[in-house]
């Protein structure tokens, strides 16, 4: 990441697919904006130096008129400038955020998946915005700069060569090797500094979530003294960042001065010789004060650059995780099913193994079918991989062995237009959007009516919820659904899952965070789902670590260690599995024992058994 | 909003020496400025007008050459200490900030806990363009432009009066241009900020839409809430960019007529050329630094907001600690009685009692937001109640309000399991205090800890970052509750220690809670889950009240 390729910054920029017109003319006025400040330097001069000849008024009038007319100008063209390459940029950052939401949408899901939510909004909030920067305050200057540099170079070279060169050099030293150095001193700030920069912030983050417990442990002063030790180095680093910076600021005050006493030495000489007339010799020694204008922001420019650069590679890498578009676009000649006695769409694992790229499998060897009508459920302790199983039966996450396959075909070779229309999966991380309720139950059926979304929060047990908003069905959630307690947010996706027309439904943990009363109900009507608009039997599965209500499944798979220990129905499980057994029985024995100590008093609150 | 905020001399120590070396840098750069443009203009214009020789300008030249270097220099010393200064500035605030938000305990003022944490980590990184670039700037404004004014002066007053005349107008026009478009650019950025964050919402969606299979629909979307965006940005950015021209053509204007005026003057021989030519040089010099505090003000505000966020954390009140020693509670109590806490709409919790006792276990149970974690909080003395009292006992039966307690007294007899725990850096076996192999055994056998080390490629030696990363919440459970075991404290504090655990995980909290109690600890039990509440002595129900009317009712 310290070091992203040369060519990282250009391919991002290619997807900016920046207007090359717009640009020429951000280059043109942003060059004629400073030109103009040259151009009243140089007339300036010329007026004050012909004036002192004191000619007649009349053949000063010109000047006159151009040096109030630059003085305009220079403001008025910077202003469009500044719009124009603005627009640019603002352009190029919808591209690529347009490009981006594409590929991603098109390409592997599971590039998504492992992305965490905060990093994904890094990268295209704030990272798009940084390679957009580089447009305005990297390439663009440089641009301006490069172009009036020569254009001026050359015009005081027409005066008097010497002049010119000298300009020109003390141009290169300003403009490109005092950005250099600065540049230099930045990313070596950056490199000394990431590890403390990162001890910063885990250490601040941590004082603060956590100043309560490590007071009461007694290891505030520790944390905040490890605190000041991570700022000490970080001002280290900073340090040694600065000497270059410095000698950039110096060379880019050296330059102007070093041009102005060249022209008046090689100046002076010419005028006595008779090959600089003296009026030129005003012109040639004043005009460099003005011609600094342009590469002054150059080191910033620098700075831009790279860090543009990282925010590159880490938007180049999601796209690349992504890759090009594998879903299949067109749908294949259905195939006969191989259960042809059990109507509608069948899911079926055949020694599926599940587990995230590049890391070892979650679950091995799983042999599983959801049809309609049938009620399955996972369970297991947690960390045994049942959601990373959930993943993979719904295509979101390829197998890494064996097959999941929907009417016996590949499910990884289905369009996954195909692929949803028979199952749909409610995973726990699942987003909620800022938008309306009704919105966000209509991500799962653009069509839904109110009166469809009110039954099927009722059934996901948010009826009174509902009730409780204050524009109902239309009240706009906060987002990412920050506005809602972690309860109401699991069923309300579990809701979304509900509307979907999909005839299998797979859900993952609808009980986590609501209390056993009110978990049980809902996975009770869970197991007895009504049938599709379409008339198709519900297919149910459930990956859940509470045990009791499974009494109403046809199937347990009872995970441990990675693999299925055990599977049957509840009865058969508790029958012949100790382990299961055990579970259940910790379950339901506590729940009996404690229930009538946890009912509240009607009074206030009192003392028990004391 | 003040360009210098006294307070920021005030909280951050290193802006103080940084602000007296930019001072003396400003009055160096005046005057190095001054005897720059003198000295070029008798070297020009003797040259131009009376034809002079090389030899005859080389004292002025050399001269010339030397302010050049030493303006270099000037500006090199500058940039070197800028960034130093920033990131020392930087520092000292964001330790006070974090050392005043952590000392205020759980419930502070102001800014919500995530606020402190962004300012805390980047917002304060702001003040880095305020400093480096912005400051030296404001300073120059305050020693350049009076230089050249006066210099100016000297030589010539009309042109003097012209500078002068013009001068005011830039703050005026800034104001009025502000003024005017004060209401259109908050109402655009308040659009901006819609817009960008429905773009974001729906990417960060995306995982979601492909589940269901909805993903194409929402890329037109996505380009059109992005052009919407940027069209809104453009609007906010024509209006913004205003104040900006303004600036420009005022200066670059007047030293048009600056000039213009000059030259006039020259033909009718009102003026010679040398001082002719040393006012054209000065006149920009007078704008420049005006012009750079109008270019770098929109860099140094983010700064100089974040500085009055920090100001803010800082100036908020910190309760003081108590001085008087805690009784000893292995053989004393905490007593809680009529304990409430206002919060949102009422108390939680409301009117609490309850008392610990060595050797036996309590469990508050109630529904969320009922005020379990307050209520441990305030019994810790991290949060002063608002009704009710915590008294240590003694076990002269002597009590003292948790208020005028010591802390660190209190605390070192006090072992706190929070939701997630927070565990320091450094070896396992370290972490737990490196005890005797057998006793640590035995504990790791109880708590489970034993099956969490076996999978660990160095054991014991397993090194833990920050936080304990490398370990599930459910293994740093077992880890502190192993803790616990080893270095039994009067008083243990768990906060739903079975939460993220299965069943086998849980039976393994309730063993050690069971052997905590038959050490003689008082334990204080959060919990959700029935198999803890069965486990108790006593079993105390928190509520909260919606009214504070009903606290205290019968």
């Amino acid at each position: 990441m310290s070091a992203p390729d040369r060519g990282t910054l250009r391919r991002a920029v290619r997807l900016l697919d920046v207007d090359a017109r717009r640009v020429a003319l951000a280059v043109l006025l942003g060059t004629l904006a400073l030109g103009c400040a040259v151009a009243l330097a140089a007339v300036s001069a010329w007026l004050i130096a012909r004036a002192s000849q004191m000619p007649p008024v009349l053949t000063l009038s010109v000047a006159t008129v151009a040096v109030r007319t630059f003085g305009i100008g220079r403001g008025l063209l910077r202003y469009l400038e500044r719009l124009v390459s603005h627009d640019v940029a603002l352009r190029g950052m919808v591209a690529l955020r347009t490009t981006l939401y594409a590929r991603l949408a098109a390409g592997r899901p599971e590039a998504v998946l492992a992305v965490r939510r905060g990093d994904l909004l890094a990268r295209v909030g704030a990272d798009v915005d940084a390679v957009g920067d580089v447009v305005v305050r990297g390439l663009l200057p440089a641009a301006v700069a490069a172009v009036l540099g020569v254009g001026t170079s050359v015009a005081m070279a027409l005066f008097w060569p010497p002049a010119g060169l000298a300009l020109a050099l003390c141009l290169v030293l300003a403009g490109v090797v005092a950005p250099w150095a600065t540049a230099r001193g930045a990313r070596r700030a950056e490199e000394r500094g990431v590890q403390a920069r990162a001890d910063m912030t885990a250490t601040a983050l941590g004082v603060l979530d956590d100043a309560g417990p490590l007071a009461v442990a007694g290891r505030l002063e520790a944390e905040t003294a490890a605190l000041r030790d991570a700022d000490r180095r970080l001002a280290a680093a900073a340090d040694a960042g600065a000497p270059s910076a410095a000698v950039s600021a110096a060379l880019g005050q050296l330059a102007v001065g070093l041009a102005v006493v060249a022209a008046l030495v090689s100046g002076v000489p010419a005028v006595r010789a008779g090959l600089l007339a003296p009026v030129e010799l005003a012109v040639v020694v004043l005009t460099p004060l003005a011609a600094f204008e342009a590469t002054s922001v150059l080191p910033a420019a620098a700075v831009q650059v790279q860090r543009s650069r990282a925010a590159a590679a880490r938007v180049l890498a999601l796209l690349d995780a992504a890759g090009p578009g594998t879903s299949p676009a067109a749908p294949h000649a259905p195939e006969p099913a191989t259960d042809a006695a059990v109507p509608g769409p069948q899911l079926r694992a055949e020694g599926a193994t599940c587990g995230w790229p590049g890391r070892a499998a979650a679950v091995h060897d799983v042999d599983l079918v959801l049809a309609p009508g049938r009620r399955v459920a996972v369970a297991g302790p947690s960390g045994a991989g049942k959601t990373t199983l959930l993943l993979t039966l719904a295509g979101l996450l390829p197998p890494t062995g064996g097959a999941v396959r929907l009417d016996g075909r590949d499910l990884g070779a289905l369009p996954r237009a195909q692929v949803v229309t028979a199952a749909v999966a409610t995973t726990e991380d699942a987003h909620v959007f800022g938008t309306s309720v009704l919105e966000n139950l209509r991500v799962a059926r653009g069509d839904l009516t109110a009166a469809e979304a009110r039954e099927a929060l009722e059934r996901a047990g948010l009826g009174a919820w509902l009730a409780g908003l204050p524009d109902g069905l239309g009240t706009v959630l906060g987002p990412d659904g920050r506005t809602v307690s972690g309860g109401e947010r699991r069923r309300l996706l579990l809701a979304r899952a509900l509307v979907a027309d999909a005839p299998l439904v797979l859900v993952d943990e609808p009980a986590e965070h609501l209390d056993p009363v009110t978990a049980d109900a809902l996975l009770d009507r869970l197991w007895h789902l009504p049938p599709t608009r379409a008339g198709a039997a519900r297919g149910v599965l459930v990956v859940t670590h509470r045990l009791t209500t499974l009494a109403a499944a046809d199937e347990v798979l009872w995970l441990q260690d990675g693999r299925v220990a055990a599977r049957g129905t509840h009865a058969e499980l508790l029958r012949d599995v100790p382990g299961y057994r055990e579970a259940v029985e910790s379950e339901q024995s506590a729940a009996v024992r404690a229930v009538p100590a946890v009912v509240p008093a009607a009074g206030p609150a009192r003392e028990v058994g004391a | 909003m003040k360009p210098l905020d006294p307070r920021l001399l005030r909280y951050a120590r290193s802006a103080r020496g940084y602000l007296a070396l930019t001072v003396g840098l400003g009055l160096a750069t005046g005057g190095l400025v001054v005897t720059q443009a003198l000295l070029l203009a008798h070297a020009l214009g003797s040259a131009v007008a009376d034809g002079a020789t090389l030899p005859d300008v080389v004292p002025l030249v050399s001269g010339l050459l030397a302010v050049v270097v030493a303006r270099a220099l000037v500006a090199g010393v500058q940039e070197r200490y800028a960034h130093r200064a920033a990131t020392r500035a930087v520092a000292e605030l964001r330790e006070q900030v974090v050392e005043h938000a952590a000392a205020a305990g759980p419930r502070r003022a102001g800014e919500d806990a995530a606020g402190v944490v962004t300012l805390a980590t980047r917002g304060l990184e702001a003040l880095e363009p305020y400093f480096v670039r912005y400051l030296p700037q404001l300073v120059l404004a305050a020693t350049l432009t009076p230089a050249t004014l006066l210099v100016a002066l000297g030589l010539d007053w009309v042109s003097f009066a012209v500078l002068v005349g013009t001068l005011p107008l830039v703050p005026v026009f800034m104001w009025l241009v502000g003024v005017m478009t004060q209401g259109r650019s908050a109402r655009g950025l308040a659009t901006m900020e819609r817009l960008g964050s429905q773009v974001l919402d729906l990417l960060a969606g995306l995982p979601t839409l492909r589940a269901f299979g909805r993903e194409r629909g929402p890329e037109a979307r996505v380009r059109a809430l992005g052009d919407a965006h940027r069209r809104a940005t453009t609007g906010t950015l024509r209006i913004a960019f205003l104040s900006g021209m303004v600036l420009e053509l005022l200066t670059t204007l007047s030293v048009a007529v600056v000039a213009v005026g000059v030259g006039l003057r020259l033909v009718h021989g009102g003026l010679d050329l040398v001082t002719g030519l040393a006012v054209l040089v000065l006149a920009p010099e007078v704008y420049a630094p005006l012009r750079q505090v109008g270019a770098q003000f929109h860099a140094s505000t983010d700064g100089v907001a974040a500085a009055e966020r920090a100001f803010a954390v800082l100036e908020a009140p910190l309760p003081v600690p108590g001085t008087l020693p805690a009784p000893d509670l292995a053989r004393g109590e905490v007593r809680v009685r009529g304990l409430g806490v206002r919060a949102r709409g009422g108390w939680a919790p409301a009117s609490l009692d309850l008392t610990l006792r060595p050797g036996r276990v309590v469990a508050l149970v109630g529904p969320s937001g009922a005020g379990k974690t307050t209520a441990v909080e305030a019994l810790l003395g991290l949060l002063p109640p608002d009704a009710g009292t915590v008294r240590l006992v003694g076990a002269d039966a002597t009590g003292v309000d948790v208020a005028d307690v010591d802390p660190r007294t209190y605390w070192r007899q006090v072992t706190w399991l929070p939701q997630r725990p927070v565990l320091e850096p450094g070896t396992l076996d370290a972490l737990l205090g490196s005890p005797d192999p057998a006793d640590r055994d035995r504990a790791a056998a109880r708590t489970g800890l034993d099956a969490v080390v076996a999978a660990l490629p160095d054991g014991w030696g397993t090194v833990l970052g920050a936080g304990g990363t490398g370990l599930s919440v459910g293994q740093r459970q077992r880890l502190a509750l192993t803790r616990a075991l080893l270095r039994p404290t009067s008083l243990v504090v768990l906060d739903e220690p079975t939460a993220h655990l299965d069943a086998a995980g849980e039976r393994v909290v309730l063993d050690t809670v069971d052997a905590l109690r038959a050490r003689g600890s008082a334990v204080l039990l959060v919990a959700h889950r029935p198999s803890l509440v069965a486990l108790a002595d006593d079993v105390v129900a928190v509520q909260a009240a919606a009214d504070p009317a009903t606290v205290g009712a019968p």
